[in-house]
Order: C-alpha cells, then sequence, then structure tokens
C-alpha cells in the first residue's frame, strides 16, 4: 500500500509536556480508517509555507482501533520544520495527506517474554505495543530513559504501571543496560526505539549478552539520515540536477523537486527508497550495505 | 557419513563453542563419546571452561574438563532435565549436542519448549546411524531402527523406512511397504548400523 494515501482531519490537539503534544486524527472522509498493527507507523505531509515535508511517526492508538489515530510528537529545536510545524502551526480541523498505515516494528508473537528500551520519544511505537498487551497476561517489561521531568507524561498509555521501569540521567536512577539484558529466560525478544547512542548502547549489550540477533529488534529514529554534508546529484531518469542542501536527506530534496519516490520508513529501515549510485564519488556514509546502492 | 539425496534433512555441524554465548550447556549421549573424543572436546571447549556445563546421558564415565559435571541415565531424563531447565538457562546461553540422531531431537525439540531458539543450539552427530521411524499409517513410533524395512511397533505393518525426515517428531516416515500386494515384503537389509 505504499502509495496509496488517506485524507485525514485533526480531530484534537492536547499538549502532554512543554514539548509533547498529542494528535487524534480521523477520516474527513466516510468510513472507518484502515486497521493498523502493533508497532505501525504513519507517514504524515505536513504543508508548511516554504516546503513539503513528510515524516514517520508510530502510531499510539490502541492497535486495531479505526474510529482515530493518534501520534506524540516532540518538538525538537532542531528540528527540519515537521515538529516545528506541528507544534506551532496544526489547528484542529486541518486536513492532512497521509499514507496508510505502515509496520516495520511488529512485536514478536512467538516470544515468551518481550523487554522494550525507549530512548525519550521513541516510546510511541511501545504504547501501542502496551495497548496490545496489557490485560492479556503477556510477560513484557517496558523501560523507559527520559528526562527526570517527563516520567510521569505517558502515565495515561501504561495501564500496567507494575511493568513499567522509568530511568533517568542521576545516580541511582539509570538503566544498566547489561544488568537488565543478562539471565533473561530463553525466547525473550528485546526491542529498543530511541536515539542512536541508546540503540548502539543496547545492540551491543545485547551481542556481548549473547544474544541471538534474531531476537533483537530495533526502530531508528529518521533524523540521522536526514543531513550532512551539501552535495549536487543528478537524476538520471529525469535528467534534473538538484541541490542537497545540509539539513536535508536526498529523498527530501527529490521530493522538493516535486518528483514521487517510493518509500516507506523514511528513515533508512524498510529500503523501499534503495537506488544505484550510477556515478560519482558518495559525499555522505552509506546507509546502506553497498557502496553502489544508496538509501536516498 | 550421513549421505542422503534430500536437501531438506538437517546438516549436523562439528562441535564449537560459540564464544558470544554467556554460558555454554553441552550434553553428550554416552554411547557416543567413543576412545578420544573426550579429550577432543575437552580441547574443543577449553576457551568456555569456565561457563560450562556438561550433561552426559546414559555412561558413567569418570571425566573432568567440561566444567561442571552432570550425569543423567537416558535420553528421557536429559529431556525431563530440560523441560525444569527454564530458568536456569537463557538467552544469551548456547546449547550443544552430541548423539545419534534420535537422541539429537528428542533435546533439540525439548529446548525448544523450552525457548531455545535455532541461533542457540548446534547439533552433532555422532555414533549409530540409527532412525526414530514414524508410521504413517498408526503414528506410532518405532525406535532403534537399523533396517530398510521395520516391523512398526504400533501396528505391526512392514514400514519401508523412507528418507523423509521430521524435525518436530525427530523421526523419519514410515510407509507400508506390502500395501499393494499383501505379505510381498522385500529383503530386509541393514542400512543403518
Amino acid at each position: 500500500m505504499t502509495g496509496d494515501q488517506l485524507k485525514l482531519r485533526v480531530a484534537a490537539i492536547q499538549d502532554i509536556a512543554p514539548t509533547l503534544r498529542l494528535v487524534r486524527f480521523e477520516n474527513a472522509d466516510a468510513g472507518p480508517l484502515p486497521p493498523s498493527a502493533t508497532g505501525a507507523h504513519l507517514q504524515v505531509v505536513l504543508q508548511a509555507p516554504d516546503k513539503q515535508i513528510r515524516n514517520a511517526y508510530s502510531l499510539i492508538s490502541k492497535p486495531g482501533s479505526r474510529d482515530a489515530y493518534e501520534i506524540i510528537v516532540r518538538r525538537v529545536p532542531e528540528s527540519r520544520g515537521g515538529s516545528a510545524y506541528i507544534h506551532e502551526q496544526l489547528q484542529t480541523g486541518d486536513l492532512l495527506t497521509t499514507s496508510w498505515p505502515g509496520n516495520l516494528f511488529a512485536p514478536q508473537r512467538s516470544a515468551r517474554k518481550h523487554i522494550m528500551i525507549a530512548g525519550g520519544i521513541g516510546i510511541t511505537p511501545f504504547l501501542s505495543y502496551v495497548a496490545d498487551f496489557a490485560g492479556k497476561g503477556i510477560d513484557y517489561e517496558l523501560h523507559l530513559c527520559c528526562r527526570e521531568e517527563e516520567k510521569d507524561s505517558f502515565a495515561p498509555w501504561l495501564p500496567e504501571p507494575d511493568k513499567v521501569f522509568v530511568h533517568w540521567d542521576a545516580d541511582g536512577h539509570r538503566l544498566d543496560i547489561p544488568a537488565l539484558l543478562l539471565r533473561q529466560p530463553a525466547n525473550t525478544h528485546l526491542y529498543v526505539c530511541g536515539p542512536d547512542f541508546l540503540t548502539d548502547d543496547v545492540l551491543e549489550a545485547a551481542e556481548a549478552g549473547g544474544w541471538p540477533d534474531n531476537h533483537v529488534h530495533c526502530e531508528r529514529f529518521g533524523s540521522a539520515l536526514s543531513g550532512g554534508e551539501a552535495f549536487r546529484a543528478v537524476l538520471q531518469r529525469s535528467g534534473k540536477q538538484i541541490e542537497v542542501g545540509e539539513h536535508e536527506s536526498l529523498l527530501e530534496a527529490i521530493e522538493r523537486e516535486g518528483i514521487e519516490v517510493p518509500c516507506l520508513c523514511r528513515g533508512g529501515a524498510c529500503g523501499v527508497c534503495l537506488t544505484n549510485v550510477l556515478d560519482g564519488e558518495r559525499k555522505r556514509p552509506a546507509k546502506s550495505s553497498s557502496q553502489s546502492l544508496v538509501i536516498p | 557419513m550421513m549421505h542422503s539425496d534430500i536437501k531438506s534433512r538437517p546438516a549436523y555441524q562439528a562441535l564449537v563453542p560459540d564464544l558470544a554465548g554467556s554460558r555454554h550447556l553441552l550434553v553428550v549421549e554416552g554411547e557416543t563419546l567413543v576412545a578420544g573424543r573426550l579429550e577432543e572436546l575437552v580441547q574443543v571447549f577449553a576457551p568456555v571452561q569456565a561457563t560450562l556445563h556438561t550433561w552426559l546421558a546414559g555412561a558413567s564415565t569418570p571425566m573432568a574438563g567440561l566444567g561442571r559435571l552432570w550425569q543423567l541415565e537416558s535420553a528421557a531424563d536429559v529431556v525431563d532435565a530440560l523441560a525444569c531447565a527454564s530458568r536456569g538457562y537463557g538467552v544469551g546461553d548456547r546449547l550443544y549436542v552430541q548423539g545419534t540422531e534420535p537422541f539429537l531431537w528428542s533435546v533439540a525439540t525439548a529446548a525448544a519448549v523450552i525457548g531455545f531458539s535455532e541461533k542457540q543450539l548446534r547439533l552433532h552427530h555422532a555414533g549409530s546411524l540409527r532412525r526414530r521411524v514414524w508410521c504413517t499409517h498408526c503414528h506410532g513410533t518405532t525406535e532403534g531402527v537399523t533396517t530398510s524395512i521395520v516391523a512398526c511397533g504400533g501396528c505391526g505393518r512392514h514400514l519401508l523406512v523412507r528418507d523423509h525426515f521430521s524435525r518436530r517428531l525427530g523421526a523419519f516416515m514410515g510407509v507400508q511397504i506390502d500395501a499393494e500386494v499383501p505379505g510381498e515384503v522385500p529383503t530386509t537389509e541393514e542400512v543403518f548400523p
């Protein structure tokens, strides 16, 4: 459903913390929304005054619900425009174009136990996990690493507080990742979503602790992909030359020129946008496994 | 040794400790611990000796050098012990099994029940080629089959022992050989010594 689009109306906006905004979308067309699965995300097209921005946000609404989709957006100082637009411009009643929900981060249903580690706003996919797991007797632990002042911000979405552990940067409150990963029962699955430094720490600790790699799952924020050295790209099929700025990804620059690119996650995870480098020198680190391929 | 034209047959590996593992459990079927093999295992597992547990099934060989040792009576005891081991062994640990094919799969399926993933598991075939045979007619299993045709322990039919292997049952498929002409049973040969 990569190409299919939805028309949604902003039904409600609520600030749950100074930099956290909850947005509720309903179908602008008649009828129920397509069902979304646990861990799914939505690609939202935001029409800022000077440019169009496409961002992927995890759905926090209860999986399968068809009356509304909900997302929580963190306002970031180095915003590429998306979070600033949602925090400053977006109004109740606005109409937006989005993708169908996509899912690259589904829980492993055969797991005996689930351990989720979230860094800050990286909790959002896990809010849908918890909405799915709660009350079903599923063994899980959610570890949230966040600022101390936000330790309770997500409480309304966490119906089983005894399975939630909040950590922050102060003595006695930091998460000891290697200790957490030690001695977990067989068939435990580990999920991490957060900034790269947290994800890397968790992946490293899992490897050091002997976790089989197919029991470790991560969803990285897309921001790592969206900037770097400015460069010029020549698009073979359209013949266009485009200047890619420091604060944008090649994908965003291509879309700015009005060219449609098949894409799904906007974070380098799914590979839908993967394409060939025909000629020239790479200006940014490769996000793909091959030097001749690029995730724009 | 395990030649077969059927590509879906499991492939077995030499046992080498996976150094990424947190703890290591080695399960050995006693009868396959032939002269010299113990010394080989001790040498191969030396790097993980400190975190190694060894379960030896069905042989009381005095041995040292394979970490902490437990002696168990039989494959059935290994399966029982594994069923109780879900608290003792976890997602970072590794399981290595040496034995005949029925033994390997008894242990592998018991490990799967407590949540061991394939990536935590290494199976090494040693010793006899004897097979566990599953009858497609009565669904009974016959153990210790070394011949091309065997009388089913469940229903008594004469079964042709095929090369088709079930990981779930740890057994080969047996089908009635004289279904077309009852009583016409070819000569039985010893093919899985």
